[in-house]
């Protein structure tokens, strides 16, 4: 029993954060049909701003945790120029692969400027912590409060984006991006400022996540986000990638997966069960399985 | 839209470059004293100067380990040239970055080779070292590596000798003390997709059976990227060992392993390798650091020995770079002089007879790890080791000396 609940909740602490990078996947591809390869990488981008503001905050008499604050701004800073230097003026001339192609050069760009930077360097950090340590204890197991929070977030963030994807004039133009850039323009949408609003927010998530995510694994270092991020945008597939709803079940059902198959399978086939699992539900259910088989529009 | 793609192609190409410069930075820098005996080199050396290589990981998850490289390379070469060289030459030092990645130490090996070196400190760990084996078997080069313990990086008569215990030793160490101190059933967590950690492993498993140790319960993880290791111990909880060894590097150790094998209610004694070796630095600030008591490790020397040797290396690496030297260090800098031990006896920096003179078992060094000669079968030392453990008031890390082991019983 009690080997069922740690694993239980080793398996939501893992899809807590894989639910909450995905949603950032889901949300760019959502609207503008490219997967932002270096969403992983705006989460380091992140984890490095907090390594070194948490100090500041602290010492300005605030938590540790308000420094995420400057993470989002940093986050959406680097997302948005991202989008302005590389991604509009490959668009603009290339075609979907290529689009794709940037991302993982964007990605693979910031991990090794990152590294460059003499202050970041090649040495993993590890950040101070961050939330009170502990949480409830259940039949002698503990489920972390930091695990609570990020579900809590993770859900906020995803009812948040979803109202506002519906609701909002922005979301409402992102939705129309989405569908038709040129039927967009004719209806009056600034199609350039849309997309890198999505970017703003998109990469903004990635500083939330990144404050959760070094909560509970306090090591930041330069390729942090290529593990994390391919495993969340497994996640986002296999929930159904621009489906808001099924990144964050996709990210517990691969959390969970893991969690599992270490406790009562083998503890080295974790990662090999994540994507034999990938595969197996997209030749079932190739859209994900939130997701609706809808043809491709011509 | 052929003109876009070959232009993307170009930009990658220019990226890759920009971000190659940046990964070399760090290493050209910390290396100013090596450079500085560069350029004096031929104005003094009365031959043509003996040149040594260094592979290290100077960038990547363990490049704590390549700084200790080339800082005490950097010690004893400038301590050797300002006595006058060796053999009346002075020795110049090319410092080249493995990334901790064995497609990278393959090509420092390929440029390092090409540059007509014939004598090689490096790599530092055993998967980087596997690497370049049989090449510098075939091009007739000498490889010592300070640190690499698998067992399989050296074979009889070749050209590859380490400055360290090898694993089938560090492994056993860990048993012997399981044994002494009465811990009869053990456990295990391991990662099975690194040489260092399923090497000392298997040590472990192999001593602990000469021992009459009962194995009871074995976890591993798949990578070393992993960052959550709860399940495997509360496996071992559950299992109702006292004593589990995990043999990891201190970026897994300092953030995951130790605080994790608490929460998920495992108190006993966790026991690694020198891997452990730079925890302290890499602790959580701030959360309840007593979890790291009860943690021991078996390592190559202890900076705090009171060996005259021991204490003048101490003295002359914090005098020059501020820091006290880890044990990595402290095996580079034994590789140097023995290197220059070797070069003297066989007169002569060639290879070859470098070697020959290196496997003679009568070479004997005494170093600041210890005297010893190589066993001529395997190019390893027989040389004792120390346990040490680390200590916690809840606040700060420190590592104490437990235990000098000299050889096993």
């Amino acid at each position: 029993m009690s080997t069922f609940l740690q694993t239980l909740f080793v398996g939501l602490r893992l899809g807590s954060i894989y639910a909450l990078v995905a949603l950032g996947y889901t949300m760019v591809y959502g609207i503008i049909r490219l997967i932002n390869f270096a969403h992983g990488d705006f989460i380091m981008v992140g984890g490095y701003t907090m390594i070194f503001t948490i100090p500041v905050m602290v010492a300005l008499g605030l938590p540790g945790w308000a420094s995420v604050f400057i993470a989002i701004l940093v986050c959406a800073a680097v997302g948005m120029s991202t989008e302005l230097v590389a991604y509009r003026p490959v668009r603009k001339k290339g075609t979907a692969m290529t689009a794709l192609i940037t991302a993982i050069a964007v990605s693979l760009l910031l991990e090794n400027l990152a590294q460059a930077i003499p202050q970041i360097g090649p040495n993993p950090k590890v950040a101070s912590q961050i939330f009170i340590a502990g949480g409830v204890k259940i039949a002698n197991v503990t489920l972390d409060w930091t695990t609570m929070l990020t579900i809590g977030i993770s859900v906020v963030v995803m009812i948040g984006l979803y109202q506002f994807t519906q609701k909002t004039r922005i979301g409402r133009a992102m939705r129309c991006v989405s569908e038709d850039k040129s039927a967009s323009i004719l209806m009056g949408i600034n199609v350039n400022r849309t997309i890198v609003t999505t970017f703003a927010i998109g990469s903004s998530l990635s500083a939330i996540a990144a404050l959760m995510y070094i909560a509970q694994y306090p090591k930041v270092y330069t390729t942090m986000g290529a593990m994390l991020g391919l495993k969340a945008f497994v996640a986002a597939v296999l929930g159904g990638i621009g489906i808001i709803p099924g990144a964050m079940f996709g990210g517990f059902v691969i959390g969970l997966v893991e969690s599992f198959t270490t406790s009562y399978v083998s503890s080295s086939m974790a990662d090999a069960f994540v994507f034999l699992i990938l595969i197996i539900v997209l030749i079932i259910k190739p859209a994900g399985i939130l997701g609706k088989n809808i043809g491709e529009k011509v | 839209m052929r003109k876009l793609l070959s232009l993307l192609l170009v930009l990658a190409l220019a990226f890759s470059l920009v971000a190659c410069a940046g990964g070399t930075a760090p290493a050209a820098t910390e290396a100013p004293a090596a450079d500085a005996a560069a350029t004096e080199a031929p104005a003094e050396a009365t031959g043509e100067g003996i040149t040594l290589g260094v592979i290290s990981p100077n960038t990547g998850a363990l490049a704590v380990y390549g700084a200790a490289v080339t800082t005490a390379v950097d010690l004893a070469v400038s301590e050797i040239n300002a006595s006058g060289g060796i053999l009346g030459q002075q020795v110049t030092v090319i410092n080249t970055d493995d990334q901790f990645d064995p497609a990278e130490t393959l090509n420092a090996f390929n440029s390092l080779v090409s540059q007509g070196v014939g004598l090689i400190v490096g790599s530092v760990t055993s998967g980087c070292t596997s690497a370049i084996t049989s090449a510098a078997n075939e091009e007739g080069v000498v490889l010592l590596t300070p640190s690499a313990t698998a067992d399989s990086i050296t074979t009889a008569n070749d050209y590859v000798f380490r400055a360290c215990y090898a694993d089938s030793f560090q492994g056993a160490i860990a048993a012997y003390y399981a044994k002494e101190a009465g811990y009869a059933d053990v456990g295990v967590v391991y990662c099975a997709a690194d040489t260092y950690s399923k090497g000392l492993y298997d040590s472990f498993a192999a001593a602990a059976a000469t021992y009459g140790l009962n194995i009871k319960a074995v976890e591993s993880t798949a990578s070393l990227d992993v960052q959550d290791y709860t399940n495997q111990f509360a496996s071992m909880a559950s299992s109702g060992v006292q004593f589990v060894y995990a043999p990891y590097y201190y970026d897994v150790i300092g953030p995951y392993i130790v605080t994790q094998a608490r929460a998920a209610g495992y108190t006993g004694i966790i026991m690694g390798a020198d891997g452990y070796d730079g925890t302290p630095d890499y602790v959580v600030e701030g959360a309840d650091l007593t979890a790291f008591n009860n943690v021991y490790w078996t390592n190559h020397y202890d900076p705090t020995d009171t060996d005259p040797m021991v204490q003048s290396f101490v003295a002359a690496y914090q005098a020059m770079f501020n820091s006290t030297p880890n044990a990595i260090s402290a095996l580079a800098y034994d590789a140097v002089y023995m290197y220059k031990l070797a070069i003297e006896k066989a007169g002569s920096a060639d290879p070859a007879a470098v070697r020959d003179a290196l496997a003679d078992p009568s070479t004997t060094f005494s170093g600041v790890t210890g005297t010893f000669a190589f066993n001529s079968e395997t190019g390893t030392p027989s040389k004792g080791a120390v346990i040490l453990s680390f200590a916690s008031d809840g606040t700060s890390v420190t590592t104490k000396l437990v235990d000098v082991i000299k050889e096993l019983k």
